[in-house]
């Protein structure tokens, strides 16, 4: 799963020829040319039956800037908002779970004459099931048959249950309390949706709970995009990634990278080649290959990007695929969480 | 937005799709078998898909006001016959041939249906939205074009027939032990480690040696606990110290969890019953079977934690809350990935990893 040392590995090809014009990445040519000592002897028949370098590949000759990008992104907080048909499909096997299973033993959870057993028994005439989540209905009673809910009720959303549960429970706080003269307040569950969401605060991470979100940042040109930078030298992949990020979106942030490996990749090809003047080679185009990495905390911040970038936004996939080219989304679509 | 209009995308791509490109693009005939499928083809099926889901197909007030099957049922005046409003499921099997046949167990009617789901747990909803794509991500091996895998040694070795006695010998195992491990294959996308059940077992040495109060204890506390209901099993094994002889007395509970009544108890354990307990270092790197199941113990006093049982705790006896064994089954073939997928989940490890 993680590489080895890197030492060892650049040791070990300077000792070997070298093959750094077949086209193959470092650590690609570092996987072929590994000695295979199960397989040492079925190598040597092929090597005299059949080509005698196996392992090359046809020259790929035109020359790409390859750019180490990073794909940062807050997984989803809560869970995802329920489908009507998933809300109503719940509720509905709820109802028919009350009139299979065996009645609620309330001996067990109330012990006779105490302030709760009073209050259950208040409570268990109005709501006539002790489930506080399917609404009034008994499964016992003479028209438990009539379990499927009328148009526009609203007892299978979970909003309304989470509002019954509460309200239930304080009704309780206040009939067992000692303390008559104080009303109890039980603390509603926070919103589900936040001060961001409502003022459509792009530049928050507290914004599309539900969602996962991703950094996307706008070029010194305009475009939108991962923040990407080029490969220096001999740093791996995930080195240059790691670089990128602090380069582009700061130091101020928490993040863990997911492996070593990119998730996926873009080229970009350009019209006619770029002549770079420093070594005279020409440069067809770029190629971006971007590692996955989680923020856990801190936020992006762009005064000290070495490209100049002018915005950043935290976006959902949906979001992207409007600020982005076409053409780039069509790449990145498929390393995006749906959710 | 910055959404932008769909001109300038057009005057920006059509001058690029005609401008001659430095490198010879080979025309790419290739076609894929993929590209006829309906999901691929921009076809003109799509005007025969509705646009509205039956959810939302607008009912005239009038109906849904009237609709009350409730008051219709009362005030009708004679009773409707039987096989108007039940059914009863035939409760013998006579054969296929027979006319009254039962209904498929997913219908309500049939004697063996279950109800559920009830909901989407939020321990599943974590593991499919990000747990199992950064698994994919960690465990992805690059195999550059050209590599070959080298071949294995078989499993089985084969005698070397250096002997005659060495002709139809059953083939030796592996060097260093007769056991046969789970072959790991590399992880892709259709082969992601997961949970696949989770095993709640308590050994009750006080059913055995006073009465059996304790064995209901513990199977009243871990029913409560994992919301299915429990076997009890009979001992083994011999423990002379504590009386027990095998076959004799029923010392052991057990519920085993699948699906949504596992991740609900995974939900519970991880982030109200793990973080409560004081000085708990994790579960021990060196646990598991070597085939992808962990398993830790909680004593009687962390069972006690759980919510189920903190609400009504006066009801149990005092003392008799059993302590437990939770083994976490997992799909992985090596203990190694069940514990990059649990710790993951958010199950902590200490000590050191054997892997």
């Amino acid at each position: 799963m993680l590489t080895g040392s890197n030492g060892a590995r650049r040791i070990a090809s300077l000792m070997r020829p070298s093959r750094l014009d077949s086209g193959v990445c470092i650590s690609c040519q570092e996987t072929l040319g590994r000695r295979q000592y199960a397989s040492a002897a079925a190598a040597s028949e092929l090597a005299t039956s059949s080509s005698p370098n196996p392992s090359t590949f046809p020259v790929v000759k035109p020359v790409y800037t390859i750019n180490a990008g990073v794909v940062l992104s807050r997984p989803p907080q809560v869970t995802r908002d329920l489908e009507p048909f998933e809300k109503a499909y719940h509720f509905y096997q709820k109802r028919l779970n009350e009139r299979l299973a065996l009645p609620f033993t309330k001996y067990f959870y109330f012990k006779r004459g105490t302030p709760a057993d009073v209050d259950w028994k208040n409570k268990i005439k109005e709501r006539r099931t002790p489930a506080r989540d399917i609404g009034n209905y008994n499964a016992y009673a003479s028209d438990a048959w009539n379990d499927e809910l009328l148009l526009g009720s609203k007892e299978s959303d979970p909003e309304h249950q989470v509002e019954a549960l509460v309200q239930d429970a304080e009704s309780t706080a206040n009939a067992t309390s000692q303390d008559t003269s104080k009303k109890e307040e039980i603390p509603r569950p926070l919103s589900r949706v936040t001060e961001a969401d409502k003022k459509g605060d792009h530049k928050s991470l507290n914004r599309l709970l539900p969602r996962t979100l991703y950094l996307l940042v706008q070029s010194k040109e305009g475009y939108w995009k991962f923040p990407s930078l080029p490969i220096e030298g001999d740093e791996t992949l995930r080195q240059a990634a790691e670089r990128t990020l602090a380069q582009t979106a700061g130091v101020n942030m928490n993040t863990w990278m997911v492996g070593f490996h990119p998730a996926g990749h873009h080229v970009y090809t350009n019209r006619k080649p770029h002549v770079d003047q420093a070594t005279g080679a020409e440069l067809h185009g770029e190629k971006t290959f971007f590692m996955k990495t989680r923020i856990m905390a801190g936020q992006a911040d762009l005064s000290s990007s070495v490209e100049k970038l002018q915005d950043f936004k935290w976006l959902s996939k949906d979001e992207i695929a409007q600020f982005v080219l076409p053409q780039y989304y069509s790449n990145i679509k498929n390393m995006l969480a749906d959710r | 937005m910055a959404v932008r209009e769909s001109s300038r995308y057009l005057a920006r791509a059509v001058p690029r799709a005609f401008a001659p490109s430095a490198r010879p693009q080979a025309f790419l005939g290739r076609r894929n078998a993929s590209d006829e499928a309906p999901s691929r083809r921009l076809s003109d099926q799509l005007d025969e898909l509705e646009t509205a889901s039956s959810l939302t197909t607008a009912v005239s007030d009038s109906a849904a006001k009237s609709f009350d099957p409730a008051t219709r049922a009362k005030g009708r005046k004679t009773q409707l016959p039987r096989s108007r409003y039940q059914f009863r499921s035939p409760k013998y099997d006579r054969g296929p041939l027979h006319p009254h046949q039962p209904p498929p167990p997913s219908d309500p009617s049939s004697r063996l249906f279950v109800p559920g789901p009830f909901s989407l747990p939020r321990a599943e909803q974590t593991y499919n939205s990000t747990v199992a794509s950064d698994i994919l991500t960690l465990c992805y091996v690059h195999t550059p074009p050209g590599f070959k895998v080298p071949p294995k040694a078989p499993r089985l070795r084969e005698w070397d027939d250096s002997s005659p006695y060495h002709k139809n010998r059953p083939l030796r195992g592996p060097r260093g032990g007769d056991v046969l491990r789970l072959l790991r294959k590399p992880i892709k996308f259709n082969n992601i480690p997961e949970i696949e059940r989770i095993t709640v077992h308590s050994y009750v040495k006080g059913a055995a040696q006073e009465n059996s109060g304790w064995l209901h204890v513990a199977g009243m506390a871990v029913q409560a606990i994992s919301n299915v209901r429990v076997e009890t099993f009979k001992s083994k094994a011999s423990v002379a110290t504590w009386s027990i002889a095998p076959g004799r007395d029923t010392v052991a509970v057990k519920a085993e969890m699948h699906g949504e009544t596992m991740y609900h108890f995974l939900g519970k354990l991880i982030d109200v019953v793990l973080p409560r307990i004081k000085d708990w270092p994790g579960v021990k790197g060196s646990s598991g079977d070597s085939s992808g199941n962990i398993t830790f113990g909680l004593e009687p006093e962390h069972v006690a934690m759980f919510p189920e049982i903190e609400v009504n705790y006066d009801m149990y006896p005092p003392k008799m809350i059993p302590g437990c064994h939770i083994t976490l089954h997992t799909t992985a073939k090596a203990d190694k990935d069940a514990r990059l997928l649990l710790s993951a989940m958010g199950i902590p490890f200490y000590g050191k990893i054997v892997q």
